[in-house]
Order: structure tokens, then C-alpha cells, then sequence
């Protein structure tokens, strides 16, 4: 598993197994309520610069590396509607961007400033969304630092809230590196209170 | 034998023992991973050099049976050429979509035109993983 902030994905080139780069990630498409990526909206590169009505699906990615979204060819592309209908549930794009993080003990514990992804090494995994960047607010005692909150596996999100177990707060980590480890262990605890 | 020693290389006919062409760049099938024509500095009959019409690979020259071997490239090697799937000088990315370097320089069997591996900073790559070469990058198979 490899953990990545969804803003770097963006104007990441979109690379044929031939080695052509044939668009470039325009945003993120998110299904299961934001709980998991379903696939991109693309721009073109270089010359065919601009918006493209093409998407990618999550299915049809073959990897999604730290330089390049790899696919097979050209056919994996689809018509961007297919993405949405695909996706269907999800809050849009980068829409939690933003957001008050609320716990269910009704405390803030900040704002959204990325969404954390996790890719699975195995091809057709899932790209499961596990947690936020967020400013922490005073609740954490750092207000203004940028820390990473874990997420449950499935997320519950309003308009203007997201809503944690309050036990997030306990899971915080400051950089990616040890924050897989904190996800798992922070889900690892929900279920052993569930 | 690499790309950087073998470019520049004298072409000459066994049956006249002239020169009739200069090794001037390499045109690669990935599929195949193999280096399927020479192409030369421009000749009166052409530009290209299929491998099949390699007598030899030597240490010093290329030779042909003779300078009729040398013709215009058809479509096919065309479809090979040209900036976009040159190898060297490329970024390198895994089917995983990480980038690993850039193609310093190739090594290849002068006997058969195989590609043998990829000559990169951060170490070789063999040519067996060789998957695709287009405009954007080299693609090759994780270890």
C-alpha cells in the first residue's frame, strides 16, 4: 500500500504501456460517498492542451505511480460522463477541500487542506480514500500546523461537515511516512470497539 | 556492443571494399526488443539498413554484400523512427508509473540485435523488460 496526497496526482501525466503521454489528470472523481477514488477527469498535454470530455475509471488504470498514471492504450479512456455515472455516489472533485472535520463528540478539529489516497500494489485494488491534511484547529493544540487525520472506512459528510469517531485525534501523524501504520491502527480500533 | 561506440561506424561492401554508408542512429522494435535497422547518414540509395542485410557487426565496421543494400526506409521502420522512440536520452518509467532515470545508453547483442539492457545512472535495466518506447517515456516491465 502507498500513500499519496490527492493534489500531486493532478497534472500527472496519463502514460501508455507504448510510452505515450496522452493526457494529464485534471481531477479526481471520488465514489463511495468520498470514501474511495473512481477515477480522473483529464486535460490534454502540449499542444492539445485544455479541457478533454475523455475520463479515466479506476478500473482502467493499470498503475498509479509516483510520476505517471500508466494504462494499456488509448481505448481505456472514456467519455467523462461514464466516470461520473461510475463514481455516481460521490461528492465531487475536490469538494471536502475546505470542510470543518467535526468529531462526534461535536469537537473541530479543523480544516481540509488535501485528501490522503492509498493505492494498492495489486492490480484492480481499490484506491481507497484513509484520511485528510488538515489546519488543525485548537482542539489539537498546534492551531494553524498541518497534520494528517485518519478515516474510518466509511465516511459520513454533509455539505459543511465530515464527521469522525472521536478517537481520530489520537491517530494524528505529521508526515505520510508513519501515517499507514496510524490508519491501520486507528481502524483497527474502531472495529475492536464496534 | 552500446549505441554511443557502435554510431559513427564506417558501412562497407564486401564486394568493393568501399564505404558506403555511416552508422548514424538505431531503429528499435520494442516489441521484438531488438534493434531492427541502421539508419545512416544520408546516402544516394536511401538512409536505412535493415539488420537482415547486416553481414556483420564488427569492431571496426558494418559490412554489406554490396551498396544496394542501403534504401529508403519503408513504412513499417518509419513508424519506429524519428525523436519519438529514440531510447536515449528518455525518462524511464516502471508499468508501475515511476520514474527511475533516464537512458544513458544501450547495450546490444551485435550478433543477433538484441537489446541486452538499458544503461541508466541508478543502474541497468535488462532488455528483456523492455515494454514500450514512446514520445513521453521508456516504459519497462518492474523486476
Amino acid at each position: 500500500m502507498r500513500l499519496m496526497r490527492a493534489s500531486e496526482i493532478i497534472k500527472r501525466p496519463v502514460v501508455t504501456m507504448r510510452g505515450d503521454d496522452i493526457a494529464q489528470v485534471k481531477d479526481i472523481v471520488y465514489s463511495a460517498h468520498g470514501g474511495a477514488v473512481g477515477g480522473f477527469t483529464l486535460a490534454g498535454r502540449g499542444m492539445f492542451a485544455g479541457p478533454m470530455k475523455l475520463g479515466l475509471t479506476w478500473h482502467a488504470v493499470v498503475a498509479l505511480g509516483a510520476d505517471a498514471v500508466m494504462i494499456s492504450d488509448e481505448s481505456a479512456l472514456e467519455a467523462t460522463s461514464v466516470v461520473f455515472d461510475a463514481a455516481a455516489t460521490g461528492r465531487g472533485g475536490g469538494d471536502v477541500l475546505g470542510s470543518q472535520v467535526l468529531t462526534d463528540s461535536g469537537v473541530d478539529l479543523g480544516i481540509v487542506i488535501d485528501v490522503i489516497i492509498a493505492v494498492s500494489e495489486t492490480l484492480g485494488g481499490q484506491c481507497d480514500v484513509v484520511g485528510y491534511e488538515i489546519e488543525a484547529s485548537v482542539a489539537l493544540g498546534t492551531k494553524g500546523t498541518k497534520l494528517l487525520i485518519p478515516l474510518p472506512g466509511t465516511i459520513t459528510a454533509s455539505a459543511e461537515h465530515l464527521m469522525v469517531p472521536a478517537s481520530a485525534k489520537d491517530f494524528v501523524s505529521h508526515d505520510l511516512a508513519g501515517f499507514g501504520a496510524a490508519v491501520t491502527a486507528f481502524r483497527a480500533q474502531l472495529e475492536g470497539a464496534g | 556492443m552500446r549505441f554511443s561506440e557502435a554510431a559513427g561506424r564506417q558501412v562497407v561492401s564486401t564486394s568493393t571494399a568501399g564505404t558506403v554508408g555511416r552508422v548514424d542512429d538505431f531503429v528499435v522494435d520494442p516489441r521484438r526488443r531488438a534493434v531492427v535497422a541502421l539508419s545512416l547518414k544520408r546516402t544516394d540509395g536511401g538512409d536505412t539498413l535493415l539488420w537482415t542485410d547486416i553481414v556483420a557487426f564488427g569492431s571496426d565496421a558494418v559490412t554489406v554484400t554490396s551498396a544496394d543494400k542501403i534504401v529508403d526506409a519503408a513504412p513499417a521502420i518509419i513508424a519506429l523512427s524519428g525523436k519519438e522512440h529514440r531510447l536515449v536520452g528518455k525518462r524511464v518509467l516502471t508499468a508501475g508509473g515511476d520514474d527511475i532515470g533516464t537512458v544513458d545508453d544501450v547495450e546490444f547483442d551485435a550478433d543477433t540485435g538484441a537489446i541486452t539492457s538499458l544503461l541508466l545512472a541508478a543502474g541497468d535495466v535488462a532488455g528483456a523488460r523492455l515494454v514500450g518506447v514512446g514520445s513521453y517515456a521508456v516504459v519497462v516491465r518492474p523486476k
